[in-house]
């Protein structure tokens, strides 16, 4: 009867109730089944022999615990109001509706969806909850089992009770729905109640429940619910906190922040890729280079860590072994891919990694429970990372999808909303999701996808699996190759400019403002390092001529020629030698013999010749030539060589050396001898002191200057004897010389074991 | 994409490209909030400072208004972050009030504890504030109003100060404009000044600054100290001031090294008030001696360091900044905004050229090459001396003499900063020279005969970088000066900028000795100019 009346879409076409969940999952047809898999993978695999191997993987614990993570708040409280009544028999979806405090529209979906994750099956007698269900699912709406009557009989009962008995089960019941009847009679007929609980007990409205205490039956508590299960209403997910906000204005700022976050990381794994920062043993940039980064992308550190964590996450960069051989986090070939799209897609695979990434970058530089500080891209940390955190990120953007366009977050009251609505979604998840959510409100804003609280417009599409790239590309600037050059030696870029243009004007020009615009500083030093990288005058004024839409100020190409003047003015080279001489001649006819030719010898002044040739191979090779030179030293004065005379310098022997052998020797010696005595004096049984006795006896061998054999605990708790000459004892130490030491050593008193007299032989 | 005039940066720099057709609504639209630091011809660069930010939330703007203008002639989409940064920088502001207490006197007022907490725990503060009168109140001993403005400001929470000014000792000014008329930018200068109460205006040289003063004089209608840089233009206030006001000779009074006269509107010298007699400020007391309703001080940026300590004494009088060039080499602009008050107005020197208001000028600089026996002396010289050396080389008299035929019949200055050099380039050019060792009636004199046209050329020395009103020169030619100075340089070049009959274009000559630190310092000079607008062109002396 039961499962008659349930609406059609819950109950499949012709269903009549199945055996077990396996016969209902059977009678599925594929594509149910293959959601069913989708939503809960860990079904999947390895994959299930049949449906019976299915439906039992499907409630196990763990896999159970999986699936409920996935319900709402409303799911949760069908589920549970479905164990409650199963208790009492059959389940319908009427009847599921009928006790919930819910739209029926709501209930229903509720219901097909517990069926579509076979959390629940259709029975021949009605709904059932899978067996494991009760357990995993816990005491959510603190309802106890029923015991067998309708709510409406209760709620009959309850009418006839006095006020007292009805204010003290209503006080049962929004504590813990249990309590101590005290002295009540249990067993009683209403005619002879006495006392409220005695009245409630008769009417079976408290019935015993754990030893010594009462408890309210469930199908009571539904009654004194208002015949609801919950004591609120579940099928309202809580209401986000918005104010207006034009929808053009978030589109705009979010797709300055997303063009600001590809242009950083652009900038910053391109710097990488040229200095990669070793990383450390756990595979983490550490926080040194961390800094340096964040200086030279002018962010703080943790913003430098999202960065550097996004960059990763797209497959941008890598951990490489570097010139040492140890590995450092260097740009990948993907890298340079990824610099010759257009914008819009760059931003896309950051953002599609943002969304996917388990990692937690806003941890980074927060303090682990050691109280280490993490580091970013740390791989052995697992605080760093969060299975949840990609549907953390997506539930956020959902939520904020489904504003009406125009309505955005409210600054202040907006993100804890956002962790209200998404504590109903998902209200099994742990509490530290709450950090997560206001985590990823922030990054999504850091990364484009969020903007004065609101989705923007492209998000929503790459949300929704559509390319953002047609809503994104005309909100970005465009692409410029031509730059304003104004006459206090700077230029402008009013857009990024070409990756070929930006090159050349880096070198030829210092950065001094970056962002979608570039201003650049033409100094003598950046011209200069132009002529460095080979440029020459005039190839410097045609790029200028053809790169500035204005005419080329005067101050600049006069800058320029005026570089180009004194460029090379100075001359360095290489030598290892020279030959000067006033007489030229003289040079040249070196210069030309013929047997010179291997000395590598050029000519840079009338009067000077130089030679890659060392001096102390030249020297010989010259005189060969016939030529008798004479040799300055380093500081210019005329040096006489003479053949070195060669001394072997031997080791000298170190007395000090035998001298600490001796006394290391001697020691052991005395060691030896001390331990002889130890075993020769070793009195049969020693007898235990008690501290007191052992102080008694150190004393007086203190007063009559004895030796004694002590036993002795050290701190590692050895046991070990020791002859000592005792010389006082105060606050609990024994101050003594110790033979096998040879030296004076202090004792604690309480770890003296025995004290006994012996005899040294002098 | 929207077709704005304005690229925002996130570095928060803006720039404003000038040729776009609504460069002028953006301009008047982030003015408040935003500051001109660099206007060349085609792109204007402006920056977000917590200063600037707070000045507007001052002046009654607030963060969404920002947020909104930014967005609005911004070109491309603006960076998030500094959205956010303008927010939480604009809510900063106002969290702390100086008030009046009826009966504790001048209060710190907080409503909200931890900021009032943090502050008062402050190192900077110690010492400044008195006893607790409640949770949210604290006592601020009224001397030290000035220094906990400024050390509120450091530590980044700025005071909102609702305890007023005081009014003064009345006297009545008026502005008598029956054959002249205040220029539309000098009006908005002097009424932004009053509304805002202190501050800062900066206009360019010749732009009638001093009008700007009498004009804020007329608002105030009270007794007025006039802080001057020297004698000479303490007697050009006063003859401006009779001319254009209401006030009479008798009025004004002069307190400078000869005359000490303390009269309803003062103009005093800053060397005056910073002589000391036995290591006492003895005429800082000037400053107490009436109930000034109104302090000005001329050429702001050379507020001599005892001022600026005793201006902290003063917030509770209203004070006026004049300036044309906001730029000190010692980095101390900040104390100017903090001590005198924000910048109320600013205007690119080239819009007033644009305007009529000052000569368009050229800018040129012309290079020597030095000989190679000075170059050799040159290369050798000790670092200290090395300045001297190039930029008095003999090469420039002749360089001099040139520009002179070029530009025969025009008035010209000649400025240096080495006495030998100009008395040598005197002599060789048999001209008369004004330095700090000619005496204050002797300059009268040759300025005035300057003035009448019956001397043409003089050799000035650095006594002429401020403050003189020589409206005939037309040419200027310098060859040497306090090593990198930019104001220096600006300063100048504003004695060339009164309007000139027909229309005529200024010139402006600066000689470099070519490969030595004398073109390292021009570079450096020529900064603040370039960043203004004004091109110089780079000839060569053999041209």
């Amino acid at each position: 009867m039961a499962t008659s009346s349930a609406p059609g879409p819950v109950t499949g076409p012709a269903t009549r109730g199945n055996r077990s969940l396996a016969d209902q999952l059977r009678s599925w047809p594929d594509e149910r089944l293959v959601g069913l898999l989708r939503e809960r993978p860990d079904l999947a695999t390895p994959a299930p022999a049949d449906c019976a191997q299915l439906a039992s993987r499907a409630a196990t614990r763990s896999s159970l615990n999986r699936a409920l993570d996935l319900l709402t708040r409303l799911e949760l409280s069908v589920l549970d109001a479905l164990v409650a009544l199963s208790a009492g028999g059959h389940t319908s979806a009427t009847e599921l509706a009928h006790i919930l405090d819910a739209e029926r529209a709501a209930v229903e979906s509720a219901v097909r969806r517990l069926l579509d994750l076979a959390l629940a099956w259709e029975g021949p007698t009605g709904l059932r909850a899978l067996t494991g269900v009760p357990d995993a699912l816990g005491s959510l709406s603190g309802l106890h089992p029923v015991s067998g009557r309708t709510p409406e009989e209760a709620a009959r009962l309850l009418a006839e009770v006095s006020p007292a008995a009805r204010g003290m089960i209503e006080h049962v019941e929004a504590g813990s729905g249990e309590a101590d009847a005290g002295s009540a009679r249990h067993q009683i007929r209403p005619a002879d109640a006495a006392t409220p609980a005695e009245e409630l007990l008769a009417r079976g409205l408290l019935v015993p429940g754990r030893p010594g205490l009462v408890r309210i039956p469930g199908e009571v508590q539904i009654a004194l619910r208002g015949g609801h299960t919950t004591r609120e209403r579940i099928d309202v997910p809580p209401g986000l906190a918005t104010s207006e906000r034009d929808a053009d204005l978030v589109d705009r700022a979010a797709a300055g922040a997303a063009f600001d976050v590809v242009r950083r990381v652009e900038l910053l794994v391109d710097h990488w890729g040229t200095s990669p920062p070793v990383a450390l043993r756990t595979g983490a940039v550490g926080t040194r280079d961390l800094k340096a980064a964040a200086d030279f992308v002018q962010l703080d550190p943790p913003a430098t860590a999202f960065l550097v964590e996004l960059a990763a996450a797209a497959g941008l960069l890598a951990p490489w072994p570097d010139a040492d051989g140890n590995p450092a986090w260097t740009a990948t070939d993907a890298f340079d891919a990824w610099c010759n799209d257009p914008a819009a897609a760059r931003w896309r695979r950051l953002a599609t990694a943002w969304l996917s990434t388990e990692r937690l970058p806003f941890l980074v530089g927060t303090r682990d429970d050691a109280g280490k500080a993490r580091n970013a891209l740390d791989a052995h940390d697992p605080g760093l990372t969060s299975r949840i955190a990609p549907e953390t990120r997506r539930m956020v953007l959902s939520a904020l999808a489904e504003l009406p366009p125009g309505q955005v977050l409210a600054t202040g009251t907006g993100p804890a909303s956002v962790v209200a609505r998404l504590t109903w979604k998902r209200p099994r998840r742990p509490p530290s999701r709450a950090d997560q959510v206001v985590a990823a409100l922030a990054e999504a804003a850091h990364a484009g996808l969020v903007a004065l609280g609101g989705l923007a417009s492209y998000a929503a599409a790459l949300l929704a699996g559509d390319d953002p790239a047609d809503r994104l590309t005309p909100l970005l600037p465009e692409e410029v190759d031509e730059v304003l050059i104004q006459a206090d030696l700077t230029a402008v870029a009013p857009g990024p400019l070409s990756r070929e243009r930006a090159r050349d004007l880096h070198l030829l020009a210092d950065v001094e403002s970056r962002g979608q615009a570039t201003v650049y500083r033409f100094t003598a030093t950046s011209v200069r390092r132009a002529f460095d990288a080979g440029w020459a005058a005039h190839e410097v004024h045609a790029f200028l001529g053809s790169v500035s839409r204005t005419p080329v100020p005067q101050p600049l190409s006069y800058l320029v020629d005026d570089a180009a003047r004194t460029f090379g003015t100075v001359r360095v080279g290489h030598a290892e030698a020279f030959l000067r001489a006033d007489d030229e001649t003289a040079l040249a006819e070196v210069l030309h013999h013929p047997r010179a030719a291997s000395l590598g010898l050029r000519r840079i002044a009338p009067t000077v010749l130089v030679s890659t040739t060392p001096l102390d191979v030249l020297l010989p090779r010259l005189r060969e030539l016939g030529v008798s030179p004479l040799v300055e030293s380093v500081d210019g004065t005329v040096h006489v060589s003479r053949p070195d005379r060669v001394r072997a310098r031997p080791r000298s022997t170190r007395r000090t050396e035998e001298a600490r052998l001796e006394g290391r020797l001697a020691q052991v010696v005395t060691a030896v001898r001390a331990g002889d005595r130890v075993a020769q004096n070793r009195s049969p049984a020693s007898p235990q002191l008690t501290p007191i006795g052992s102080l008694a006896a150190l004393r007086e061998a203190v007063e009559t200057g004895r030796t004694v054999l002590i036993g002795y605990v050290d701190n590692q708790g050895v046991s070990t004897e020791r002859i000592v000459d005792p010389v006082r004892v105060d606050g609990g130490w024994l101050t003594a010389r110790d033979h096998r030491a040879d030296d004076v050593r202090q004792f604690a008193v309480h770890r003296i074991r025995s004290v006994n007299p012996v005899d040294v032989a002098p | 994409m929207n077709e704005g005039p304005l690229i925002v940066q996130s570095d928060k720099t803006l720039l404003l490209e000038v040729d776009h057709e609504r460069a002028g609504d953006c301009r008047k639209a982030i003015a408040p909030f935003a500051e001109l630091e660099r206007s060349p011809e085609h792109i204007h660069t402006y920056r977000l400072t917590p200063l600037g930010l707070w000045n507007a939330r001052a002046a009654g703007h607030d963060a969404e208004q920002v947020v909104d203008t930014l967005l609005e002639f911004s070109r491309y989409a603006v960076p998030h972050a500094l959205l956010v940064d303008v927010a939480e920088t604009m809510a900063r502001y106002g969290r702390l009030r100086l008030e009046k207490h009826p009966t504790h006197g001048l209060v710190l007022v907080s409503n909200d504890r931890p900021v009032l907490e943090e502050v008062l725990r402050a190192k900077k503060v110690a010492g400044m504030t008195g006893a607790r009168i409640d949770d949210d109140t604290v006592v601020v001993h009224p001397s030290e109003r000035g220094n906990l403005k400024q050390a509120l400001l450091k530590i980044g929470w700025p005071a909102e100060d609702f305890a007023g000014y005081v009014d003064g000792e009345a006297h009545a000014i008026e502005l008598d404009e029956t054959d002249w008329g205040l220029r539309a930018y000098q009006k908005e200068a002097a009424e932004s000044f009053w509304h805002g109460g202190s501050g800062v205006v900066v206009l360019p040289c010749g732009a009638g600054k001093t009008l700007v003063g009498a004009a804020a004089m007329a608002h105030a209608k009270a007794t007025t100290l006039i802080l001057v840089t020297n004698t000479v233009a303490a007697r050009q206030w006063k003859d401006e001031l009779v001319r254009r006001t209401s006030l009479t000779e008798e009025e004004i009074g002069e307190y400078s090294g000869s005359v000490k006269e303390i009269r309803p509107v003062t103009i005093a010298t800053y060397q005056v008030m910073t002589t000391r007699r036995k290591g006492v400020y003895s005429h800082l007391e000037l400053l107490d001696a009436r109930d000034w309703g109104l302090i000005v001080y001329d050429e702001v940026h050379l507020l001599p360091a005892p001022i600026f300590r005793m201006t902290a004494d003063l917030q509770a009088r209203r004070r006026l900044g004049l300036t044309a060039t906001l730029v000190r080499e010692d980095g101390r602009e900040g104390d100017v905004f903090s001590l005198i008050g924000p910048k109320r107005y600013d205007a690119p020197w080239k819009d007033i050229e644009s305007q009529g208001w000052i000569a368009p000028a050229e800018c040129i600089e012309v290079r020597v090459t030095l000989p190679s026996s000075e170059r050799m002396a040159y290369a050798v010289a000790e670092p200290e001396e090395r300045y001297r050396l190039a930029s008095c080389t003999h090469h420039k008299i002749d360089v001099v003499r040139r520009l002179l035929d070029q530009h025969s019949g025009q008035p010209t200055l000649v400025i240096g900063q080495y006495l030998e050099q100009l008395d040598e380039i005197a002599t060789a050019l048999d001209a008369a020279t004004i330095t700090g060792a000619t005496p204050v009636k002797e300059r009268q004199r040759l300025y005035d005969a300057f003035r009448a046209g019956e001397v043409e050329l003089l050799v000035v020395s650095k006594v002429a970088n401020f403050s003189i009103d020589l409206p005939t020169a037309e040419v200027a030619i310098q060859v040497s000066g306090s090593f990198g100075s930019r104001q220096e340089e600006a300063q100048r070049l504003g004695r060339l900028l009164r309007p000139k009959s027909e229309g005529r274009t200024a010139h402006f000559y600066t000689i470099v000795s070519r490969d030595t630190v004398d073109a390292e310092f021009a570079a450096n000079r020529q900064r603040f100019l370039a960043e203004q607008g004004y091109a110089y062109s780079i000839r060569d002396a053999d041209d």
